[in-house]
């Protein structure tokens, strides 16, 4: 579904409305959510076309999100954001497509989210 | 021969047995004690022999010589049993005088009074003798009580044969007195004597066998020790149980265990304050125990081996020694060991195969306390030590291993947390800056993004803040935090602080304006462990609940508190708020931002400036944090000095 929208999950919220402003910029729709339970809400109502997950999270964090997410079958292609040193690892165990580490750049943002909205 | 007869017999054998014991070992080994046991059982066998001859054998029956031999050996006995009375314990020297001239007198009176003594001369000579050997009895059940284990027994069998040879003389005495009872009294006479015996014998010549059954409580204590003794705390702790478990299982009254300090190359005593000792408890208490001028820094005495022989030597050799008479042996150190009450020491090598430990040493204020047979026991013990001190080192060397691994974990879970609380904020301003970047690239003409720079400002105070903290431990973990100090009113820097921040109407300060509270403080960082305390306060308390500041004297202190009705600290996290990068479990972690070092940086401030921090809380109905400082005299202080001055700092930092 090449126009629904991404979703992007932080409990941070200037980075949620930094990474939000940085896609509303390139065109494409956002929609954010603050922890793992919120972000199920908005799965629930619509399947997003990608989601920008953090991990560590108050109330429902990445790991929970994701057991969730399996366990009602959803179809959801997930990239993770995190600052954790074992990225990559978390990402892998999570079944996420892959992962932006913070630190990241508005390019290597962009690009991800180019990439797996075009598949 | 009747019963009574051989009763008789089997008492006079008895003595003479013993008599041939103990003259035979004071032939191998002429101690004092030997020598006095021999004089005592050989004035006994005098006596035996010479009635014998004359009473059964009717050899010499009529010859003055036999009655006045056995008589005058007869009275020497009490004078003989207070000897060994000395050997064992202590005796006034004007006592044994008396004792002295007494039986000088007693010889004198039984040669050359006329024949039958007269009943009053007689009367005295048995009331001396009795008087004697009551005293003897006396001292023995006094040393029995002051001692354990096997002296301790030893001392009871004593001072039972001494009772009981009292009660012979008494006994002999009513058969004069009254010759129609005769028959009966010969046989209490009889069995008297032989329990005398038999008590003297196990008292004073107690057979290896006895001696072992005699210890083996004790020293099955001791060996049970090894299961408990590595897991006590610390090395003092276990070495001190060792010393009361070995000096029990020898019956002395006081051990020292020599820990070897392999670096210094010194023998280490742990001294304990000399009124806790049992060797002065034993002391004879007519005389003072002083505090020996010994060279003990930090509860250790520490000496070259080679100084002390007493103890020294059995180290040096590697070999269980006695040493009958300590001061003889090292007069240099002879007032220490006598105000120790320590004549004789018994010291073994501990020693974990090749690895020397150090040496065992056992007091006693006697030799006699001690057999030969006691070298193999102590060293025994000693070998028991060498496992005990040696399982606690290697249990020490496992533990040093696991807190430097958890140094190294702390350490890493310090750097990967600050490495997190970095990388978010730094997310945020790179992405933020790149997004203004691009907006103004692709559309030079439109307004600016005020939210996305705001944002951006936000990000980059948070990551201010956090590089500081930063910054702040690492100089505080290098002691190097505080700079100038000065007198101060610590009211008027709380004061000045809440007023500096607009948002904090709810902080409110009280003073006691009687007195002021002053003390030397760098007061740009005392400023800050006051906003942290303030905003800690204000972060986890409702929004219109006041939080109060006091500052007041008490003792040789200022003390400030600040006090909120917040949610509390759980009663398990309040030892650990002020620890790095700690933060309560009630606490979440998102809504309150920062990275928990605030506490541990706080404290930081205020040990450095000598003081305490300490938390009082209870969840649920909030907390106080108390910072104490050494207070200062009122008139140190001149405010209108500091606030300009200090106003130019607080600018600058």
């Amino acid at each position: 579904v090449p126009d629904a929208p991404i979703l992007v999950v932080d409990d941070d919220p200037t980075i949620l409305a930094t990474v939000s402003e940085a896609l509303d910029l390139e065109g494409f729709p956002v929609v954010t959510a603050t922890n793992g339970a919120e972000a199920l809400i908005v799965v629930e109502r619509s399947t997003p076309s990608l989601v920008l997950l953090d991990m560590r999270m108050p109330v429902l964090d990445g790991w929970g999100f994701m057991r969730v997410v399996r366990e009602r079958g959803f179809d959801l292609t997930v990239v993770v954001m995190t600052a954790a040193a074992d990225a990559r690892r978390w990402a892998r165990e999570i079944g996420a497509q892959d992962v932006l580490a913070k630190p990241f750049e508005l390019d290597e943002l962009v690009n991800a989210v180019a990439r797996f909205r075009s598949v | 021969v009747s019963g009574l007869d051989q009763l008789q017999y089997l008492s006079w054998l008895l003595y003479l047995v013993v008599f041939v014991a103990v003259l035979v070992r004071t032939i191998r080994r002429p101690t004092p004690a030997h020598m006095d046991m021999t004089l005592f059982f050989g004035a006994t066998a005098v006596v035996i022999v010479v009635n014998t001859l004359t009473l059964r054998l009717h050899v010499a029956e009529q010859t003055w010589f036999a009655a006045d031999l056995v008589g005058a050996t007869a009275m020497t006995l009490g004078y003989l049993l207070l000897r060994l009375v000395r050997d064992f314990s202590d005796v006034p020297t004007w006592l044994v005088r008396v004792v002295e001239v007494g039986l000088a007198a007693a010889v004198i009176a039984i040669v050359f009074a006329p024949k039958p003594l007269p009943p009053m001369v007689a009367m005295l000579l048995v009331t001396y003798l009795v008087l004697v050997i009551a005293y003897d009895t006396w001292s023995f059940m006094r040393q029995a009580r002051r001692s354990r284990g096997v002296t301790r027994r030893r001392m009871q069998a004593a001072a039972a044969g001494s009772l009981f040879l009292t009660l012979t003389l008494v006994n002999a005495g009513i058969k004069v007195a009254t010759p129609s009872v005769s028959d009966m009294l010969d046989q209490l006479g009889a069995a008297l004597g032989l329990l005398s015996g038999v008590c003297y014998f196990i008292g004073f010549a107690p057979p290896t066998w006895l001696r072992r059954a005699w210890q083996e409580p004790e020293l099955r204590n001791f060996l049970s020790l090894a299961a408990t003794l590595p897991r006590l705390p610390d090395t003092r702790a276990i070495v001190c149980e060792l010393e009361r478990a070995a000096a029990d299982a020898l019956g002395a009254p006081s051990a020292s265990i020599a820990v070897w300090d392999a670096n210094a190359r010194m023998l280490q005593i742990y001294v304990r304050p000399p009124e806790t000792t049992m060797l002065a408890a034993n002391a004879d208490p007519g005389r003072a125990v002083q505090a020996v001028d010994l060279p003990i820094e930090d509860g250790l005495w520490r000496f070259d081996p080679s100084s002390r022989p007493v103890t020294g030597r059995a180290f040096l050799e590697q070999r269980a020694n006695l040493v009958t008479d300590a001061a003889r042996v090292d007069p240099g150190n002879a007032v220490a060991f006598d105000q120790y009450g320590a004549r004789a020491v018994l010291s073994a090598p501990i020693t974990a195969g090749d690895k020397r430990l150090g040496v065992l040493a056992i007091y006693a204020p006697r030799a006699p306390v001690f057999a030969n047979s006691d070298l193999e026991l102590v060293q025994l013990l000693a070998d028991q030590a060498a496992v005990i001190l040696e399982s606690r080192a290697l249990i020490d060397e496992a533990s040093d291993v696991r807190a430097r691994e958890e140094a190294t974990r702390l350490k890493e879970d310090f750097l990967s947390s600050a490495a997190h609380d970095l990388k978010t904020p730094l997310t945020g301003l790179v992405t933020q800056a790149q997004v203004l970047q691009r907006r103004a690239k692709r559309n030079p003409e439109a307004p600016v993004d005020q939210a996305g720079v705001e944002r951006l400002l936000q990000q980059s105070l948070r990551m201010r803040d956090l590089v500081l903290e930063l910054l702040d431990v690492s100089r505080l973990e290098q002691g190097g935090l505080l700079g100038e100090r000065r007198p101060v009113e610590v009211a008027q820097v709380a004061r000045r602080t809440i007023k500096r921040n607009p948002t904090w109407q709810r902080v409110k300060v009280t003073a006691d304006a009687s007195q002021p509270a002053v003390a030397a403080l760098d007061v740009v960082r005392f400023e800050q462990v006051l906003t942290n305390l303030i905003e800690n306060a204000l972060k986890y308390s409702p929004h219109d609940a006041p939080v109060h500041v006091r500052v007041w004297n008490e003792a040789n202190e200022v003390l400030l508190s600040v006090e909120d009705r917040g949610i509390g600290i759980p009663f398990d996290d309040q030892p650990l708020v002020f620890d790095r990068f700690h933060r309560a479990r009630n606490v979440d972690d998102r809504r309150f931002a920062g990275m928990g070092l605030g506490l541990y940086i706080a404290r930081g401030i205020v040990e450095q400036h000598d003081g305490r921090m300490w938390v009082d809380s209870t969840p649920g109905q909030g907390s106080t944090f108390f910072v104490a400082l050494p207070a200062l005299e009122p008139d140190h202080t001149r405010p209108d000095e500091w606030s300009a001055a200090d106003e130019g700092r607080l600018a600058s930092a």
